[in-house]
């Protein structure tokens, strides 16, 4: 992967399994950008929250908010902010409903406010939502988009669709509301079969929670067009040539089938892959390591027999060398995957970066040409 | 949550539900749990949520038919719970009428309406894994424990609270009876546990507190919480320090040495969080010992299982 094409896009997507590094190396890539005159937004789209602690806020919120990285070169700066799918969704509403009592029906709405709160779907939907209002935003060049941590990785991808299909879904219009069909071509038939449907669904769901719904969907009148629009004008985006997908893995089974199944996707999708990051990686040595001399080592340090430090030193060694082997695996396995695509490594560190000196190290690392603010490394 | 100087205990609870960050071992838990109380002979089942197959990667097996339970091992059952699946059964249930239900099911309107409902994928999931908790067969339970294997804390925690959104989304009907029904099963703490697990590194441990943090606020049911892969001490402090003061004639003992230096500081590290985890949260976990890298096996499985069973009295 190369990082100063990475950082040329106006889109960054990190996605990959949970618990591999995304937010973290999304902070750093934003690190990197910035130090490079970049004016980056990273987005995290987490509830716990945890670029916030990657940059030692606490009280990261839905607002970009600039994080301090010293004196920096050619005007860059880092904003981040925490993804609020409820408050993107109710800015949302306010901007694009016909009036103000149309926004205020629908923010009353008890779908609505079921829907706006609810993690599954909301989430991800929100999050491409949130991607475009930002790219509009003039004060940022580049956003990073740190994915949901979805049961499904590319969840998110799918999600504007069937919001859109879920807020727009005509056949449910005319299920919910027959009268809405009049003037559709063949609305009789539907009507027709659809009031069975209706009748059926009521004794599920009861009569109430129906009616809700169909309210939900009538005050969304007028708003489908405006919906439908962003979704695709986002789709367009990301599949342009000014985002690119990075795929965060570390050398585990789980992550690497993760990671192998979402390149697959993406590259079937027509997604602009630019490469993958594996991250903390164990150094291989496949050196024998000699007993005897191991040995001669440790005596000066041994007040009896040494034999069983030696032991456990050398167990503590094989274990070293066989989680290394496993990971340049890992790596192989991965990098087939990719193609042509080059696989930047990060080695395992004594401990995540949890601070902005953390990310600067771990953006050097991931190639940029960057110093901490104070000029010292961690 | 009780821990006496002999070990954990649960408590009879049959259905718990296992929580924790992306890549802390959810499944690795869940199924070290499930071969423990299997192994003292209850009939456990796994449900996998959101098509995730990792038992059938533990167990080698194949991957069985969504909804339908599958031996892994003596005692011990998995199921992978699916959708589209379960909202068909929760409907035939509901209706009994069987062409109703293939009406509804093959209708657009409604394909559409499941698609998008807000919720109606946790509820059915939810539900589905609430009647595996009270299927009873001659009188008895069918399941002693029922283990699920959660998706990752923020999904997890919405799948637990989705009893209660629904609870107040429909103010009657069938929907919101079903909902209730679960929500007190889920929300009893001698019917529910669920299990918290984290890693000893920073951000797990820090998304684990917050999940403790806010199920305690919501009267959630927590029976333990794991800390997974912990690193075990092999080196002391005095050999730690002792060895930094060696010069190795060759490069390959100078890197052995080196590792074992570098061994020491992730032992130290990872003590570091779990004493931040315990006491912030004032809990103490059960620990699991990192089992190194390379795929689980069952003999590795059956290992953490014993492991899991010194620290468990049920």
């Amino acid at each position: 992967m190369n990082l100063p094409d990475l950082m040329a896009r106006r889109v960054v997507v990190c996605c990959g399994a949970g618990g591999v590094g995304k937010t973290t190396m999304s902070a750093a890539i934003g690190c990197a950008a910035a130090h490079q005159g970049r004016r980056v937004a990273v987005v995290t789209i987490d509830p716990a929250r945890r670029l916030a602690a990657a940059l030692g806020i606490s009280d990261l919120g839905d607002t970009p908010r600039q994080v301090d990285l010293g004196e920096i070169p050619h005007g860059g700066a880092l904003w981040a902010l925490q993804l609020d799918a409820k408050a993107t969704f109710d800015r949302l509403i306010h901007r694009h409903a016909p009036d103000r009592a149309a926004a205020e029906r629908i923010l009353a709405n008890r779908i609505y406010q079921h829907l706006s709160r609810a993690v599954a779907g909301s989430q991800e939907y929100m999050a491409v939502e949130r991607l475009n209002e930002l790219t509009e935003d003039p004060r940022f060049d580049l956003i990073i988009l740190d994915t949901p941590p979805a049961q499904n990785a590319l969840d998110f991808l799918d999600a504007p669709q069937r919001m859109a299909d879920f807020i727009e879904g005509k056949a449910l219009r005319m299920l919910l509301s027959p009268s809405a069909a009049h003037g559709h071509r063949g609305w009789r038939m539907l009507h027709a079969g659809s009031s069975t449907v209706f009748s059926i669904l009521e004794r599920v769901t009861g009569a109430q929670l129906l009616r809700d719904l169909g309210d939900f969907l009538q005050a969304f009148d007028g708003m489908y067009t405006g919906f439908a629009t962003r979704a695709a004008a986002v789709r367009t985006l990301l599949h342009s040539h000014e985002s690119a997908f990075v795929i965060v893995a570390c050398p585990d089974d789980a992550p690497v089938r993760e990671a192998v199944a979402l390149i697959e996707r993406l590259r079937t999708d027509r997604f602009p892959v630019a490469g993958a990051i594996m991250n903390r990686v164990h150094a291989t040595s496949s050196a024998q390591l000699d007993l005897g001399a191991l040995r001669t080592a440790v005596m000066p340090i041994c007040l009896g027999a040494p034999d069983d430090l030696i032991a456990r030193i050398n167990d503590q060694w094989i274990e070293d060398q066989a989680r290394a082997d496993s990971d340049h695996e890992a790596y192989v396995r991965l990098a087939h995957a990719l193609g042509g695509h080059e696989i930047l490594s990060v080695h395992e560190l004594d401990d995540a970066p949890v601070d902005v000196h953390g990310l600067i190290g771990l953006a050097n690392v991931l190639g940029a040409a960057t110093d901490p603010p104070d000029g010292t490394h961690r | 949550m009780t821990i006496s100087p002999a070990g954990y205990d649960l408590g009879d609870r049959r259905l718990i539900f296992v929580l924790g960050k992306g890549g802390v071992g959810k499944s690795v838990v869940s199924s070290t749990l499930g071969m423990m109380w299997a192994s003292r002979g209850q009939r456990v089942i796994i449900a996998e949520v959101a098509n995730q197959h990792r038992l059938s990667e533990v167990f080698a097996t194949h991957d069985a038919p969504p909804n339908v339970a599958t031996e892994l091992a003596p005692h011990l059952w998995g199921i992978s719970i699916d959708v589209d699946r379960s909202t068909q059964e929760y409907l035939a249930s509901q209706i009994k009428i069987r062409p109703l239900v293939d009406l509804l099911v093959r209708s657009r309107a409604f394909h559409t309406f499941a698609a998008a409902a807000p919720g109606l994928a946790e509820l059915v999931t939810l539900g589905k894994i609430w009647e595996l908790a009270v299927s009873l067969e001659g009188g008895h339970p069918v399941w002693d424990k029922v283990i699920v294997d959660c998706p990752a804390t923020g999904h997890g925690i919405a799948l637990l609270r989705t009893a209660g959104n629904v609870t107040q989304l429909a103010a009657h009907g069938p929907v919101r009876d079903q909902a209730h029904r679960i929500e007190e099963v889920v929300m009893h703490p001698s019917a529910t546990g669920i299990v918290v697990v984290a890693r000893p590194e920073e951000l797990p441990v820090s998304e684990a507190i917050d999940a403790i943090t806010e199920l305690r606020r919501d009267n959630f049911p927590i029976a333990a919480t794991v800390m997974n892969a912990h690193i075990e001490m092999r080196f002391s402090h005095e050999e730690a320090h002792a060895l930094a003061d060696i010069v190795a004639a060759d490069r390959v003992t100078d890197a052995a040495l080196h590792g074992a230096r570098a061994a020491h500081r992730r032992q130290v590290r990872a003590d570091g969080h779990l004493a931040h985890f315990t006491q912030a949260t004032h809990l103490t976990p059960l620990i699991l010992p990192d089992i190194g890298p390379g795929p689980i096996t069952p003999a590795r499985l059956a290992a953490l299982a014993a492991r899991c069973a010194a620290q468990v009295i049920r």
